[in-house]
């Protein structure tokens, strides 16, 4: 194409009318010459050459692009239309925008845990590799099975475990001794997950021998926070936990694991080890060319052979399992998105009929405007597509708005309110980032909704019935009858939606009531707990953590303030670990073991500390220490649970059964039952608990929870207790001989977050419910302002012919509620069929919850009534002599 | 566009830019001149409609194969003159040697002799 043509197009118009004008001159010339008359050669001329305007007007719609044209056109004279009606203007554009920034922040939420790939080379062929029972599965592996699933070259390339860095380690040696999350893992790690490595290398399979030295690489972040960046960190030696650390190497900031980590030890398994203790995550590149469904019938074979060689190892039903690791990390946040994806998606529709409703407004009060056009010679698609630019300026202006309030919305959001445990999003959401996906996303919502709610009120306002139009006068040229129904559907249809999103936020709010209610089994208040990680040497040995919580003990209790203070592997609400038992002397027939429980070691002051009942016997004293014989405190679930008709006082328990010499143990004594505390979560039921004094526990097991899992301190004080963090920190500090505390929250923030995702499901649900709410009620209320408007003259003569004002208002009301309540009663049938969905978000409702079901269709109502009677009272208001005026 | 408009489509479209270079030929011409010995040239029998003349014109100088300035005509009066570029010269053997074929071809359909 040649672009000298749309070029100067102006210019060369006015060029091209001079030539004309030349050539007429030269035309009459000629026929001047031939002997006409002036007149008769300038006629003769004018009428050789035929009209100059359309001459200029082939030439100058040559050198256009006609649609480009057209749309500019269009646009203008929307722009400008709309800018006449900046109300109208407003109101459309904040609704899209309140429509699609929803939908633009949960999207770029989706767009972070579903969507974006793993950041690791080749991610499809990554899996990690489980233990599954027939109750479900889980990912943690024993050293055993991880030796065993390294073997199975022929479908794995690589076998690489990871622990969580539960207990945190403490860079020690400066003045601030640091508590950081060290990672363990084997030497392969990194180079499965691709990590980048910036300086130095990573471990090599000798140093991820058992003795293979005391090596380290850091991450990006730690490197920039401890050590500034400096180049030459690779080879000097750092203090953890008091022994020097070769630093090895550098991994750069791209790398996101889940855990983060500050910093990776090598694992340095013993694979000759019987230890049946799960305490880290595997995960496995597959083989080229192995499909998920090969390595898994693998692994079910492997299962039945390690069984055969541990024989503690696992029940007949228990197997192996692989999952691909980018499923395992979503885990089962999907289906909670995906509801919230279809919520928004119903706020968006709300929104889209409102504004519907609002051009169909719009529309019949420019019927005479479009009829006009219409007899000027614009055609039904010319209008149309007018029309439908109008709706796609708004919704595209309102998607720009939309974007950039989804965006703060969803950072706020984040920040605000910790969405409870969602994977991938990074420290307070920082993965949710605007990457092309989501404007994207948002261009494609804003563009759909433009023509989903313009498409309707243009075809209907373009339909050609020029007379009567024109010949009706300007006030009564309102609402015809098809647009009326149309408007009434709408209306309809926005009220069932905002029913179908307020139950559902009824149900959340009830589940989180029900929630808020539950007892935790310990009082919460003024309760401070800390960690603090003891993976130094001294911790190795029972006698050592014993020493440190006496000591930590005994200094917190001369804290002004405090009023009991207790230490524990495992806080309520935070899961403990689980250990198989027997009973002593009760035969157990074919199985492995009596039964299973969590287990928690303590001091001796934890009941006391978390006013946890004692229901029967005696709590544990100072005196139950590691040279007094063996003692076990159990909950009641599992006394109820096990002695269901015996006595548990006078039974002795055997610990650790099956799982290897690290947890062999001499029997203990049960010397009494306290009451049921939470355990992982308040909507989950407590399981089986055995406490067990930590002064005696056996020190390989000691080594073990000092390696996986932090001390918690507990402090009860009868003053706010994060007024003492100071005076406990330093207290620590001197027991300890220099560990820091991290993680400082009270009880209640505990429970708090532990409550986080029904309370972000919760908050979410209910500003989509009443932000959907409120527009279904603008929607009726608009609709019913407007009719009464429409029809000032008819109800002026009715009151002229004797009606009464309450009569009519009755009517005007009747009119609004019927389609409120047809609106209701769509809305019931389709929250009966929507909230299944929710079901697994709820927590002591059912998902057809009768208060729910009664009590919101009330609101809505009661609110529609409202909407409805304003522009009822108007009604009455009206004065016949001005009604019969009106015109 | 020419005489006959039922038979009107780009053949005779490119015959009328093929007139136009073919009178350019002889020296830069304003469009009234043009028309003129158009039609005087073919002896009246072929009749050029002013309206489609100046549209082509404009096309042929965005593609570059006429050029134009304003000048003084015979007349003693302003008009724009048009003269072939190099291309158009190109353009005007090109578009001769197709009608050639063309004609030629059509003669032969309908059993004219040749040369």
């Amino acid at each position: 194409m040649n672009i000298e043509r749309f070029k100067d197009r102006k210019r060369k118009d006015e060029d091209l009318a001079e030539e004309i004008d030349s050539h007429l001159a030269h035309e009459q010339d000629a026929s001047a010459a031939r002997g006409l008359t002036p007149e008769e050669a300038h006629r003769q001329a004018r009428l050789k050459f035929g009209n100059p305007r359309s001459v200029r007007e082939a030439v100058w719609s040559y050198r256009s692009v006609p649609w480009l044209e057209d749309l500019w056109r269009d646009l203008r004279f929307v722009l400008r239309s709309l800018a006449k009606t900046p109300g109208f203007t407003a109101i459309a554009i904040i609704v899209i925008a309140v429509g699609i920034g929803v939908n633009t922040a949960v999207f770029s939420v989706i767009n972070t845990v579903l969507l974006k790939p793993l950041t690791y080379p080749d991610p499809q062929s990554l899996v990690r590799l489980r233990n599954t029972f027939p109750q479900g599965s889980n990912p943690f592996a024993s050293v055993p099975e991880f030796n065993v699933w390294r073997q199975q070259t022929s479908i794995f390339q690589q076998v690489a475990a990871s622990d969580f860095g539960g207990a945190g380690l403490n860079l020690t040696g400066g003045d601030h001794p640091l508590q950081v999350q060290g990672i363990h893992v084997t030497a392969n790690y990194f180079s499965m997950l691709g990590a980048p490595v910036i300086a130095g290398r990573t471990f090599t399979a000798a140093e991820d021998q058992p003795n293979g030295g005391r090596v380290v690489v850091l991450s990006y972040g730690l490197w920039k926070s401890r050590f500034g960046g400096q180049s030459d960190v690779v080879g000097r030696t750092i203090q953890i936990d008091g022994q020097p650390y070769l630093i090895i190497g550098i991994i750069g900031k791209g790398f996101l694991t889940d855990p983060a980590g500050d910093l990776w030890l090598p694992f340095q398994f013993d694979l000759t080890s019987e230890n049946m203790a799960h305490f880290f995550l595997t995960a496995a590149r597959l083989q080229p060319g192995v499909t998920l469904q090969q390595a898994n019938a693998q692994l079910k074979l492997v299962a039945d052979q390690f069984r055969r060689q541990y024989p503690g190892g696992g029940g007949p039903l228990d197997g192996f399992g692989a999952i691909s690791l980018e499923e395992s990390m979503i885990g089962d946040t999907r289906q909670p998105l995906l509801v919230l994806l279809g919520a928004v998606g119903l706020v968006l529709l709300i929104a889209c009929a409102n504004v519907a409703n609002l051009l169909l407004v719009r529309a019949s009060v420019r019927k005479r405007e479009l009829a006009t056009r219409a007899a000027l010679g614009a055609g039904r698609i010319q209008i149309i597509r007018q029309l439908l630019t109008e709706s796609l300026a708004l919704s595209l202006a309102g998607g720009l708005l939309g974007l950039i309030l989804g965006f703060v919305g969803v950072r706020l959001l984040l920040l605000a309110v910790s969405p409870g445990g969602l994977p991938r999003i990074g420290e307070d959401g920082s993965a949710v980032t605007l990457d092309p996906a989501v404007p994207l996303f948002t261009l494609g919502v804003s563009v759909l909704t433009g023509i989903l709610f313009g498409l309707v009120p243009a075809i209907s306002a373009s339909r050609p019935n020029l007379a009567v139009t024109l010949n009706e006068s300007s006030s009564r040229s309102g609402i015809g009858f098809r647009s009326g129904k149309l408007r009434s559907v709408l209306v309809v249809t926005e009220m069932a939606l905002a029913l179908v999103l307020v139950i559902g936020a009824a149900l959340l709010i009830r589940t989180f009531v029900k929630l808020e209610s539950v007892d935790p089994g310990f009082d919460t208040h003024n309760v401070l707990t800390m960690a603090m990680s003891i993976s130094g040497d001294r911790f190795q040995r029972t006698s050592g953590v014993a020493q440190l919580v006496h000591d930590g003990t005994d200094r917190l209790k001369t804290i002004p303030g405090v009023v009991a203070a207790a230490a524990t592997c495992c806080l309520p609400l935070q899961g403990g670990f689980g250990l198989p038992f027997d009973i002593v002397g009760r035969p157990k027939g074919n199985a492995r073991w009596t039964g299973s429980a969590n287990y928690f070691d303590l001091s001796w002051s934890y009941f006391s500390t978390f006013k946890i009942p004692l229901l029967r016997g005696r709590s544990f004293t100072e005196q139950d220490n590691g040279s007094a014989p063996g003692v076990v405190i159990i909950n009641e679930t599992m006394a109820k649970k096990y002695w269901p008709n015996g006595d548990p006082l006078k039974d002795r328990l055997l610990t650790g059964v099956g799982m290897g010499p690290i947890f062999a143990e001499p029997a203990r004594q049960i010397i009494g039952i306290v009451g049921d505390t939470h355990n992982r979560a308040l909507d989950e039921d407590p399981f089986p608990v055995m406490y067990i004094p930590t002064a005696q526990m056996p020190d390989a097991e000691t080594a073990l929870n000092s390696r996986v899992a932090p001390l918690w301190w507990i402090v009860r004080s009868n003053v706010e207790p994060h007024t003492l963090v100071k005076a406990i920190s330093a207290a620590l500090r001197d027991a300890s001989g220099g560990l820091p505390v991290a993680h400082i929250r009270s009880m209640e923030e505990m429970v708090a977050l532990n409550t986080s995702r029904q309370r972000f499901n919760m908050l979410l649900l209910t500003v989509f419910g009443s932000s959907s709410l409120l527009m279904a009620a603008i929607g009726i209320y608009g609709l019913m302002a407007y009719s009464v408007q429409q029809r000032t003259q008819e109800i002026g003569v009715r009151m002229a012919l004797g009606a009464q004002a309450s009569s009519l208002r009755n009517m005007v009301i009747r009119q609004g509620m019927t389609l409120a309540l047809i609106g209701l009663a769509v809305g019931i049938g389709g929250a009966f069929w929507l909230t299944r969905f929710l079901a697994s978000f709820l927590f002591g409702v059912k998902a057809w919850d009768p208060t729910a079901f009664i009590a919101t269709p009330i609101l809505l109502g009661a609110v529609a009534l409202i909407a409805v009677w304003i522009p009822a009272r108007r009604a009455t208001r009206v004065d016949p002599m001005q009604a019969l005026r009106f015109e | 566009m020419l005489m006959n408009k039922a038979a009107a489509g780009d053949i005779l479209q490119g015959t009328l830019d093929m007139l136009i270079l073919r009178t350019l030929v002889m020296g830069p011409a304003h469009g009234h001149t043009i028309t003129q010995v158009i039609e005087h040239t073919s002896e009246n029998a072929l009749d050029v409609e002013q309206g489609s003349l100046y549209p082509a014109l404009h096309r042929l100088e965005d593609r570059g194969m006429l050029s134009s300035e304003w000048g003084v005509s015979e007349n003693n009066r302003r008009a724009k003159f048009y003269r072939l570029t190099p291309k158009g010269h190109k353009e005007l053997a090109a578009a001769t040697s197709r009608w050639r074929q063309m004609t030629r071809a059509i003669g032969l359909i309908l059993g004219e002799s040749t040369d």
